[in-house]
């Protein structure tokens, strides 16, 4: 596939929608300023350190930016903008289902924007962003659910560490998203109220667990969504809906909030429509909380400031990277569509001059039921405070065991049961060895493989996913079925690395093809590297737009 | 599509195969029966902490995991599950095969973790009514649960 690299000034030109007379109207398009008379530094190399700062991605790479630029500019008022994500989020509810909750306070908290940018006050970086968030992240003003019938109506008395710190970045939740019930699920097939359905066919599924917050940034509902990602929760779904999503590493970002599922795997993620809003997003919600002991005091760079605008950069900007291609991932037992979309993506990294070579993770196969019984196992002690008795439903019974028995009866679905099941077995006395023990010492090989293959190289490439979206329906009967999709994610939460999805070409299936991601792992804290590898990758990438059919046609 | 042949097709890559589930254990196995009552009383049709459970769990009991997670499941439940969660465990004993000695077990990811831990020290939480609006049953200063009852 060949690359206009030579001339760098026409990848310039905004990846721009047609502006369609169209019930549903697409985002604003991106102000382009014209490039700036400053004297252009020299071109740069992923890893040249610059002499002077480099300048910001143009806002054309970034939703987040040109809302700003917009607002600050007063060319747009949050107000309108509010009144128009909301717009397109109704109309598109009946359809993808994405949310379990819309606010009633965005548009008051937007015009509370406006008041600010008029008064010429400071407003934070996300000021008049609305974001979506994943229903197991507590919020304290909305319903948090956990996707359960146990919480239905539960109202939490905090908002969780990253919602704060989103809002006191200025940002606007406009609701919380389906998911799986407590995460536990890979389509949102096994959400206790709805299931969210894939924007690009509406037959198909978003993925999961987080496929509402995967589903409402690909429909444009809302700029950036925030997710939780405890086996591939965040990128698998991703990968399903064309977006961007980004799972830090583990400790990163803090759990405090986040309704436990498997607290050694948990991390909470996020989506963008593009790498430099994940980026924006991340910077918002990293670092250290005393409120989760897991979380760690590694330093929060400005991730997006230092992702570059293509101008800057030498036609092989990525020129003395080395990329490993994981060998078990390009197989049996996956999509050949899938595979020829990473193996071009691998090609477009290799002219953008990465050395690309392939290596192999001897245990990769292994992660898979190693990490279903350490989730199952967990799962099963965290889920254990359902119980009736502080918060949620509450069954009636006239003796304290059947309160318990009969409130988790009726308000746990079935997956969750099973799961629960499965890992007080696991769990239990002489069972302990041969299943726990045993998974976590696979946990072990797991991370030395990747550290192993992390010593030879920057990064390592997969498929988000072994397959394009599924059928509703497809894989519900046969649990090992479902969890088989999850081969390509769950090893990275094994090792706690941190991962990015870009979306990176097309299968056949639906309307218009149904996306494939490509998944970048990195070492820990190497989100930096992650992100600027995925941002040149993303912004290079000519051939594709993702943006589903149903947001432009009449 | 992937489906389940696509996993076992990534296990002939490391020529093992799947094993049945480990074989009853010693019943005087060091590890404690998770018992996860809050009262210190026998429920009626529940098991105390000796051989009977262990016994019952060669073939998962699932009737018994039940109890123990406290969960109420119908025969009719019980039955459904049974072959999955069958499965499941089965797909689980894979690991039996895998040559893991002298491999330390990972309790978490990565070790980036502080060791140094807060002060143990109470903090009043600024929004106890949030917390008391959400407890089903409540009189003040009391959650209310209905009785625990002796077993017979």
């Amino acid at each position: 596939m060949p690359f206009p690299i030579q001339n760098p000034r026409l990848l310039l030109t905004p990846r721009h929608l047609p502006f369609p007379p169209n019930p549903i109207s697409l985002p604003p398009k991106p102000f382009l300023r014209p490039l700036s008379s400053a004297p252009s530094p020299s071109p740069q190399t992923l890893d040249a350190i610059p002499s002077s700062s480099p300048p910001p991605p143009p806002s054309s790479s970034s939703s987040i930016l040109s809302i700003r630029e917009s607002l600050l500019s007063r060319r747009t008022k949050a107000a309108e903008l509010a009144a128009e994500y909301l717009d397109r989020l109704r109309r598109a509810e009946p359809r993808v289902r994405s949310f379990l909750h819309v606010s009633d306070a965005a548009m008051r908290e937007a015009e509370d924007v406006d008041r600010r940018v008029e008064r010429g006050e400071e407003v934070g970086p996300l000021a008049g962003v609305l974001v979506g968030v994943k229903d197991n992240i507590c919020t304290a003003d909305m319903p948090s659910t956990g996707g359960s019938r146990i919480l239905e109506g539960y109202r939490p008395a905090f908002d969780a560490t990253a919602v704060r710190r989103l809002r006191e970045a200025g940002a606007i939740v406009i609701g919380k998203t389906n998911l799986d019930e407590f995460g536990m699920g890979s389509t949102t097939e096994r959400s206790g109220f709805q299931v969210t359905t894939n924007p690009w066919d509406s037959s198909r599924v978003p993925g999961g667990s987080s496929g509402g917050s995967a589903a409402a940034v690909s429909s444009r509902q809302c700029v950036a969504s925030l997710g939780s990602d405890t086996g591939g929760s965040v990128r698998q779904p991703a990968s399903f809906c064309g977006v961007v999503g980004l799972k830090p590493t583990y400790g990163r970002v803090s759990r405090f909030g986040l309704m436990a599922y498997a607290s050694s795997l948990d991390v909470i993620g996020c989506f963008g429509s593009s790498v430099v809003d994940a980026a924006i997003i991340l910077s918002a919600i990293a670092g250290h909380d005393r409120l989760d002991a897991t979380s760690s005091k590694h330093e929060v760079p400005d991730y997006a400031s230092l992702l570059v605008s293509l101008d800057f950069l030498d036609s092989k900007p990525l020129k003395g990277l080395k990329i490993g291609v994981i060998q078990e991932t390009l197989g049996d037992g996956v999509d050949g569509g899938v595979i020829s979309s990473v193996r071009s993506a691998a090609s477009h990294l290799e002219q953008l001059g990465a050395l690309v070579t392939e290596v192999s993770l001897p245990s990769f196969s292994l992660g898979l039921p190693a990490y279903y019984i350490l989730a199952s196992s967990e799962a099963s002690s965290n889920l254990s405070r359902y119980d009736g008795v502080r918060y949620g439903k509450q069954a009636a019974a006239e003796e304290l065991s059947f309160l318990y028995g009969d409130s988790r009866a009726n308000g746990l679905g079935h997956e969750v049961k099973m799961r629960i099941l499965m890992g007080t077995y696991a769990l239990s006395a002489g069972y302990y060895d041969a299943y726990y023990k045993r998974a976590q010492q696979v946990r072990t090989l797991v991370k030395k493989n990747f550290n192993e293959a992390l010593n030879e190289h920057d990064i390592l490439i997969t498929p988000g996913a072994p397959s394009a979206a599924y059928k509703i329906g497809e894989k519900t009967e046969d649990p090992l079925a479902m969890y088989a999709g999850d081969i390509m994610t769950v090893n990275v939460n094994l090792a706690g690395l941190p991962a990015l999805v870009v979306p990176c070409g097309f299968v056949e299936g639906g309307a218009a093809g149904l996306p494939v991601g490509l998944q970048l792992i990195g070492s820990p804290f190497s989100e930096e590297k992650l992100l600027r590898v995925g941002h040149i990758f993303e912004q290079t990438l000519q051939d594709f737009r993702f943006v589903p059919p149903f947001l432009t046609e009449s | 599509m992937v489906s389940y042949a696509g996993v076992g097709s990534l296990l002939p890559r490391l020529g093992w195969m799947r094993m049945r589930r480990p074989p009853n254990p010693n019943p005087r196995s060091r590890w404690p029966t998770r018992t996860t009552t809050t009262t210190t009383r026998r429920r009626s049709r529940s098991f105390s902490s000796s051989s009977p459970l262990r016994a019952a769990l060669d073939s998962p009991d699932v009737s018994l995991l039940a109890d123990a997670a406290r969960i109420s499941l119908s025969p009719n439940e019980v039955r459904e599950f049974e072959p999955k969660i069958m499965q499941v465990i089965d797909w689980f004993g894979q690991l039996q095969a895998v040559d893991l000695e002298s491999i330390e077990p990972s309790l978490r990811a990565n070790t980036e973790v502080d060791a140094r831990t807060r002060e143990d020290a109470p903090e009043a939480f600024d929004n106890r009514e949030a917390i008391i609006a959400a407890v089903p049953s409540y009189e003040d200063p009391y959650i209310k649960v209905p009785r625990v009852l002796n077993k017979e």
